[in-house]
């Protein structure tokens, strides 16, 4: 008998299927489960003009931003929710650097919803007035046929590429998502259903045993999946929902690195530009640190 | 009878306007005066309202939540999707989209939205200062604010800081839709229901002339004089000698929120 195909990929090997121009959806959702490992090998590889499609942005765009990896930006947030704005984003769309296409935060999803139901369009009854569709020209007015009452038809998100970062996947690139999941896992699963290439990032690769034990929360079957790349602390700083909280002393120290272009710099040379990749970036955080930030989940 | 601070009056006006029956849906706001505006008083406002006049209302924290039950919280959370929220006992979580409400059957009867720019119609803000090409400030974004101004059945706009920069005559770009024509202009666009109700502020309500579609001052908070309410608004607020006191809440109110909702000072916490 024939072995099954691994779709086990090197990080490097991985941040390949995202090249220079292409669009592309991260997974998480605001400051949540970002695949902050992964975009940080597209800033190292020196990715360019991405466009990045989503529902919401935090440190995902903004590290983009700050190195000027991105041309343009179709979300309905990019924040730092309690850390303010993301000043390299907002510094970068005040100088004319990346353009952005707002969409409200449900519509958001919905485009993603269009695209995994193969439909070129979501009907969305309820923009008019909204100078969101005054400013995207993709927005198309248009009478519903059976009522005739206005409604917009939002373009679907249509993404080349999907990153997301999940627990677990085997080899063959079953990804495993946990029960007990919040609104930024979903928007993984929407995310992953909704495009022809999805690259998975995951804490840890498990046997095809691990896999079949938890058969009801394969969201993402291995058909579905391009490659996955073993990463552990591929969200860091951003939380990974059962494994590891937000690491609130990086948020802070980023923060403060992005007020300045001498801050961002030293930044970028001290997390990013590392040779070793992401073991490298595991060391310069720290074995403490990233221990004080185990997520303890339920014990049933 | 026993003084009142502003954050307890602006709760109390609120759970006034709450329906038996309805489902409120507040977000999760950061940075001190932010959260009180946008998720403190809000939650008081509903618990209080629950325990004085509606009692199957239900509250939807961080729009997941169902009636959380607060007193297991040391403190005010600071993040929607993180580990703190999951562990927190309600009667039910939403974590998939579309979930348990149905946004757009119009299931959410009320929200609370915040902006950095208010205007005369009641349009909002959250997406730039300045011209949207080119702006003086990008902002965060839409955000979920489009939805909560026309899906919800009304929406309470919630503004932490009340200044001349902040209730402008034209907002700069219109995230979330007001009352432009009165009623029938929203009709017009498509609105079949919806809209901002009131917006609080710290130092008045406002609420809406809906057939004209215009922004009216609805009571002045208590030592707020009219000079000073006209100085820090960008746009003209008409005769207000009429205009009648903010109403303090009840002792008894006052006792409810005190020694049932926060008795330990979690959502009211001193600022």
């Amino acid at each position: 008998m024939l072995s099954p195909t691994s779709r086990l990929k090197p990080l490097e090997e991985a941040a390949a299927l995202v090249p220079d121009g292409e669009r592309v959806a991260f997974g998480g959702f605001a400051v949540y489960q970002k695949p902050m490992g992964f975009i940080r090998e597209l800033v190292r590889q020196g990715r360019k003009n991405l466009t990045v499609v989503g529902s919401a942005q935090s440190y995902d765009v903004d590290l983009l931003a700050a190195a000027g990896c991105l041309d343009c930006v179709e979300t309905s947030y990019v924040g730092l929710e309690k850390y303010g704005l993301a000043r390299h984003y907002r510094r970068a769309v005040e100088n004319g650097d990346i353009r952005v296409v707002d969409y409200p935060e449900m519509v958001s999803w919905d485009r993603f919803r269009a695209s995994q139901e193969g439909l070129a369009f979501w009907p969305v009854p309820f923009l008019g007035g909204n100078d969101i569709v005054k400013y995207n020209p993709s927005i198309k007015l248009f009478a519903c046929p059976i009522t005739g009452r206005p409604m917009h038809a939002v373009p679907a998100a249509d993404v080349d590429v999907v990153v997301i970062h999940a627990l677990a996947a085997d080899e063959r690139g079953n990804v495993v998502f946990p029960a007990r999941r919040l609104l930024p896992q979903s928007n993984d699963v929407l995310m992953g259903r909704s495009a022809g290439k999805v690259v998975v990032t995951v804490e840890k690769i498990v046997s095809n045993a691990f896999i079949r034990k938890h058969a009801r929360l394969v969201e993402l079957p291995s058909y579905k999946v391009s490659a996955v790349v073993e990463l552990p602390y591929g969200a860091h700083p951003t939380p990974a929902l059962g494994a590891y909280l937000a690491d609130e002393k990086h948020y802070e120290e980023y923060v403060a690195a992005s007020e300045s272009a001498e801050g961002t710099a030293a930044y970028l040379k001290k997390y990013v530009h590392l040779t070793g990749g992401n073991d490298a970036y595991l060391e310069t955080i720290g074995a403490a640190q990233l221990a004080r930030l185990k997520d303890m989940d339920s014990l049933l | 009878m026993m003084k009142p601070t502003l954050f307890e009056t602006l709760a109390a006006v609120l759970a006034k306007d709450f329906n038996n029956g309805e489902v409120g849906f507040t977000g999760l706001l950061t940075g001190k005066a932010a959260a009180m505006f946008g998720t403190a008083i809000p939650i008081v406002a509903m618990e209080l309202a629950r325990r004085t006049r509606t009692p199957d209302l239900t509250l939807l924290l961080a729009g997941c939540y169902h009636n959380p039950d607060f007193s297991q919280l040391d403190r005010m959370p600071d993040c929607e999707h993180d580990a703190l929220l999951r562990d927190l006992s309600a009667e039910a979580q939403t974590y998939d989209y579309p979930g348990q409400w149905a946004l757009k059957r119009g299931d959410i009867s009320f929200g609370f939205s915040s902006a950095v720019q208010v205007d005369v119609v009641g349009n909002i803000n959250s997406v730039c200062v300045g011209p949207y090409e080119k702006p003086k400030v990008r902002l965060v974004g839409p955000i979920l604010q489009p939805e909560h101004m026309t899906l919800f059945r009304r929406e309470y706009i919630m503004m932490p800081h009340h200044e001349r920069r902040n209730f402008v005559e034209k907002v700069d770009f219109i995230s979330g839709v007001g009352f432009p024509g009165g009623e029938k202009g929203r009709r017009e666009l498509g609105l079949d229901w919806g809209g901002p109700a009131l917006v609080i502020t710290p130092k008045c309500v406002f609420d809406f002339d809906r057939e004209i579609g215009r922004i009216r001052v609805k009571s002045i908070h208590e030592g707020i004089s009219h000079d000073e309410l006209r100085e820090a608004t960008g746009f003209d607020l008409g005769n207000l000698d009429k205009t009648p006191i903010t109403p303090r809440p009840s002792d008894d109110e006052l006792r409810i929120i005190r020694h049932e909702i926060d008795p330990r000072q979690i959502l009211f916490a001193p600022l």
